[in-house]
Order: C-alpha cells, then structure tokens, then sequence
C-alpha cells in the first residue's frame, strides 16, 4: 500500500517533504561521519543538560576493559514534550546506541539510534504538541 | 544556524498547473487550507489585541519559493488535500520509528550528517505539519525570492560552504546559535532548534514576547515612545496598534551576529529596518508578517507571512540554560585541532 501511494504521489509530481531539521550544532565539525560506532553498554548517568542532553555507559570490551562514553542526546525540552522523563532512561540498563565518534577520537559520540537489547527502538511517540497537558486536554494537533 | 537555506529546502509539494492571484493569495496566506472559518479576535482586559499564549510555526514552508512553483502562489485544492494525506501519513510511521524516504528523510546511507545525526525519537516531528496554500513564506517579491544584493549572494554562498566545516580556530569561529548566545531577532518566531515556542505576555503598554531557545526575551513598548536610539543586538523596537494588528517597527541593530555562519538573510547589519506585523487570522493562527530593508544586504525590501499556531493551553516553556553542557563548544575546538593535526602528519 505503502508503494502504491508513493508511486501515486510520484506521478502526481508530489515530492516528499523533507522533515525541518535544525540541529543545534553543526554535527559536522563535532562528530565523525567517517566514523560510526556501535555500542552497548550501561548507562551509568544521564545529563539532563541544555542545549543537549548526554547519557553516560559503560561499555565492557572483549578483553575485559570498561571504556566510559557520553552519548549526545536530543534536547531536554525536546525529549519532555514528547513524554520522555529521567525515568525513560534509568541507570543500570542496558542500551544499544549507533552513531558517530567526535572528531577529536575521544570516547563521545552522538546518539543517533538507541535500542535496547531486546529490539525494542527507543522510541515514544506522541500525536500532540508533546506538552505534557496535551493527553489531559484531548486535544489533537 | 543555517535556517534560511534549511527553510528553503523544505518543501510542501509539487506539482504542474494552474496560475494563482497574490490577492487571494494574501487573504489565505495564514489560514490553514482546511480550517477558514470567520472570528472575532479577542482582546485584554484594557482593550488591546490579544496575542497572549504559547506559539510555534508548525508548517513547512519553503521561506523562498522553489524551483517547480516558479510563476505560481498557491497550491491548488487538490494538491493541499494530498500533501494533508502524505503528513498524516509520515506523522503515523514517525510515531512507529520508521526512518527514510517513508518519513520524509534521507537515510542514513546517503547522508549521516545534514539532518540524519538523529533518528525522530531525538526530535519533536510527531505531529503532521500544517499545510497551508502559500508556495514560500515571501509573498514579495512575487517570485518569491531574496532579493540580494551580488555581495550579499556572494556572503551566503561562502556562509553555506563554511557551516559545519570550519576553519573552527578559535570560540569565535562558530555562529552565534553555536556559541549558546542567540539566532538573532528576524526568525526569532518561527525557528528554533527545539521548534520555536514563543510565550506572548501583555500588560498595558507593553507587549513581550518570551523565546524558550537562548531564553531571548524581547520587552517592546507600545505606548507610543519613539525609539531610543540605543544599538543592540535585537535593536531597538517600538510597537504601536493598527486595528487589530500589533505592528513592531525596529531599527538601531547592532551588527555583532557573525554573519559569516548565520544564515545570511537573518544577519542584523546596522542599516537593517525590520518590520513586523502581528495580527491573529483565526482562533488558532498568527499571521506574522515580516518586512526586511536593509540596502547593505538586499536590492529592495521584501516581505514574507508566516502562519504560526497557537498551542493548547497548558503548553509551558521551559529554562534553556545553554551554556550549562555546551559540550558541542569544546568537541568542535578539539576535532578542528585534530583535523589540523592529521593534516601536518601527513605533510
């Protein structure tokens, strides 16, 4: 079905609408496309920080050795609004996180994907305008 | 922030067809396509126009006018009632984590940077935008477009090339939304790297308009002062009431925006006049209307009306503390310092 509206949408000169992204940073000068990572670790503390918020993990390597990343995250306000809270991401578990390694080849990276190890994506979604009243108000934007 | 050039890219739908009038064009500008309805506009308790709430631009529309809508100011019915289809549409699969062309997004395949460092669950797209008839935000000139000066072209295509890129040689290298200080006044009410909320708050003889990112606050009198004279980075703004419009006239900018990185057109040289208009078209929508004058950028002054929405009541916005884990600061110092590193190993 999905295809189908596509290649409708497609003949009929529609284009898909890009999603308006503006990151805060320039990721570019900060983290390495060149260099993804994937990592599962234990998240050990949560930054709940502007303009970004950066989780914490221990990530056990092969050998033995604990090496401590911070992972950028979305901002605080951001993450609220769509319901996320301290409590989305207690400590002690454990996360999957894909994204890219910081320029400067220290152990940062930015959060692109992040998954717990059963599949599940971290992922809440909210049909409103996130605000925490909006459920309350059965309000749909 | 480059906004500009990320507004620009950003697209309702296309289509071949039918001529549209700037006429009806101006009387629809802030009107959803599918809600027009009449209403009377509310006002204070000591009879002004009342703008007070939370407010966010929740469309996407292109702030110049693409390529394919050359000639053209509206969408026609048809192709608003297929583009309220297709986000509906990408709104349900954001909501269920897709990723990709199905919600409107490049993989990450073809571009890991440029907007896909995130997946959705970072930013706040749930939601499908609003879909209003205009083909780009700028109404004049009627084609749509930035009507820059050849220096300034020249400027925007050396401030795009740069952004993201360096060289980062020092804290002042970085545009001014880098550096935790503030995107600047022009599209203070539709951007926002966390989507733009703006709290209107009015008391008698005041308006003040409260922006959750940078914790920008613009205090505009309106009580009929003249300006005073005083250059600041917001300039120096003096509202008055025409009907149930809120017109803000400013001038006295003070050019310390970085202009190399920001995007050019919101750039405040100290020759910028800038021109808003405010006035509610319906229970739900501000029309924000936007005249820019600045000869050292522009050839002519040109206007764009940008449709934002009101949020429920209830909606907060919160602290942004910026400078309290800029990390990006330090991160974009020390990869510019290991890019320079690299590159005197290898000589």
């Amino acid at each position: 079905m999905r295809t189908k509206l596509t290649v409708l949408l497609a003949g009929l000169g529609i284009v898909i609408a890009a999603v308006p992204v503006w990151a805060h940073h320039a990721f570019a000068a900060e983290f390495d496309a060149k260099r993804p990572i994937k990592l599962k670790g234990t998240i050990t503390k949560m930054e709940w920080i502007n303009p970004h918020t950066w989780i914490h993990i221990d990530v056990k390597r092969p050998n033995g050795k604990v090496e401590r990343w911070m992972i950028e995250g979305g901002p605080p306000n951001a993450l609220y609004r769509r319901g996320f809270t301290k409590d989305s991401l207690p400590l002690g578990i454990e996360i999957v996180v894909e994204g890219f390694q910081a320029k400067d080849g220290s152990m940062r990276g930015n959060g692109r994907d992040l998954t717990f190890p059963d599949g599940r994506k971290l992922f809440l979604g909210s049909s409103g305008t996130g605000a925490p009243l909006d459920a309350k108000n059965g309000k749909d934007r | 922030m480059r906004y500009g050039s990320v507004a620009v890219v950003l697209t309702l739908a296309a289509a071949s067809g039918v001529m549209a009038f700037a006429l009806a064009a101006r009387n629809s500008a802030a009107t959803p396509a599918s809600e027009a309805k009449s209403w009377t506009p509310p006002r204070t308790a000591w009879g002004d126009p009342d703008f007070q709430g939370v407010w966010r631009y929740e469309a996407a529309i292109a702030l110049e006018r693409p390529g394919r809508f050359a000639g053209r100011e509206l969408l026609t019915d048809e192709e608003v009632a297929r583009s309220e289809q297709l986000e509906k549409e990408q709104e349900a699969k954001r909501l269920a984590g897709e990723e990709g062309e199905s919600v409107g997004r490049r993989s990450v395949a073809e571009s890991p940077i440029r907007g896909n460092e995130y997946n959705s669950f970072w930013q706040d797209h749930g939601r499908p935008r609003k879909v209003y008839k205009q083909t780009s935000l700028i109404t004049d000139p009627r084609d749509g477009r930035i009507p820059y000066t050849p220096d300034a072209q020249k400027a925007d295509a050396r401030a795009a090339a740069r952004y993201g890129v360096g060289p980062y040689e020092s804290y002042l290298d970085p545009d001014t939304g880098e550096r935790c200080l503030t995107d600047g006044v022009t599209g203070m009410m539709w951007q926002g790297p966390n989507g733009g909320h703006n709290r209107i708050v009015q008391s008698p003889g005041y308006v003040t308009i409260l922006h959750e990112e940078y914790r920008d606050r613009r205090i505009i009198p309106v009580d009929g002062r003249p300006h005073s004279g005083i250059r600041q980075w917001f300039g120096d703004a003096v509202g008055h009431w025409d009907g149930d419009t809120l017109v803000v006239d400013t001038t006295n900018f003070l050019d310390r925006t970085n202009y190399e990185w920001a995007s050019i057109w919101t750039r405040t040289s100290e020759t910028l006049h800038l021109v808003e208009r405010f006035r509610r078209a319906d229970a739900d929508t501000l029309e924000y209307r936007i005249t820019i004058e600045d000869p050292q950028t522009f050839v002519k002054p040109w206007t764009a009306v940008i449709p934002i929405s009101r949020l429920p009541d209830g909606t907060e916005i919160y602290e942004y503390a910026c400078h309290e884990g800029n990390y990006a600061m330090p991160n974009l110092l020390s990869g510019a310092r290991a890019e320079a590193g690299k590159k005197a190993a290898s000589r």
